[in-house]
């Protein structure tokens, strides 16, 4: 299977800024376009979710509008959103306040 | 995954392949999606803008590439482990794209339950609106097989 291409970006800052450390989130919005079996398989191969936690972030974003699918460091999770961005799912960062 | 081949009907589908081949024009210089971008360093968004777009194009031109002179004469397409996963992010940009240029007016539940009254669409929705479920099957097709949930032909 071809291999999803993440050539940069993350990760190539050298100097964090204050305002991005700490945890983040990657959270997934709600899309009416892509299909639940679609975001179940993005899940998988990005996250290396098993089928049903896979399936569990999938309602959630289709039941709830969103889903935190990662949380960690800035780098890795710009790394995850990026990958996201790639399969056309909407992702987006936040920090994660109650860290 | 192995590769395997779907034999397509080119009345029905040369006329959407037309659809398809005109917002894969406009998908070269925008993202289907429009991404929520990091931060607030313009360099690194633009590299991030540039990166994404550059793969849609790669999956865009895979896509196309099924759809060539051989294909105008059998209907037969063949997905394989090189352009699985690239056409079924090609099928999801040109997807958005559709809604955006041409289903808006179908509202946001029509398009997530697929319930349209094609009867009551004018010509460019209802052709749109085919296209949309064309690229939804060969995304359904190829996720079945990567997942492994269809049996293999000869086990049928």
């Amino acid at each position: 299977m071809a291999e999803t291409k993440t050539h940069i970006i993350p990760g190539q800052r050298t100097a964090a800024k204050p305002q991005l450390e700490g945890v983040w989130r990657v959270v997934v919005l709600n899309d009416p376009v892509n299909l639940m079996s679609y975001v179940v398989l993005v899940f998988k191969k990005v996250f290396g979710f098993d089928e049903s936690t896979a399936r569990r972030h999938m309602l959630e974003v289709h039941e709830q509008g969103r889903s935190v699918v990662w949380s960690g460091l800035r780098e890795k999770a710009e790394a995850y959103a990026f990958t996201l961005q790639q399969w056309h799912l909407t992702a987006v960062l936040e920090p994660d306040e109650a860290v | 995954m192995k590769p395997f081949e779907v034999k397509l009907v080119l009345p029905v589908v040369v006329p959407l392949l037309e659809v398809v081949k005109e917002l894969a024009v406009g998908l070269k210089h925008s993202h289907a999606a429009t991404p929520e971008l990091p931060g607030t360093d313009v360099i690194f968004r633009d590299l991030w803008k540039g990166e994404l777009l550059l793969g849609q194009n790669e999956d865009l031109s895979t896509l196309l590439e099924l759809f060539d002179d051989e294909f105008l004469k059998e209907g037969v397409v063949t997905f394989d482990e090189d352009n699985a996963e690239l056409i079924i992010r090609a099928c999801s940009a040109v997807r958005l794209r559709l809604r955006e240029r041409y289903l808006q007016v179908l509202g946001d539940e029509a398009l997530e339950t697929g319930e349209v009254d094609l009867a009551k669409l004018t010509e460019p929705t209802r052709k749109a609106f085919m296209c949309y479920l064309f690229l939804a099957t060969l995304q359904e097709l190829i996720i079945q097989r990567i997942e492994g949930t269809l049996l293999p032909p000869d086990l049928h």
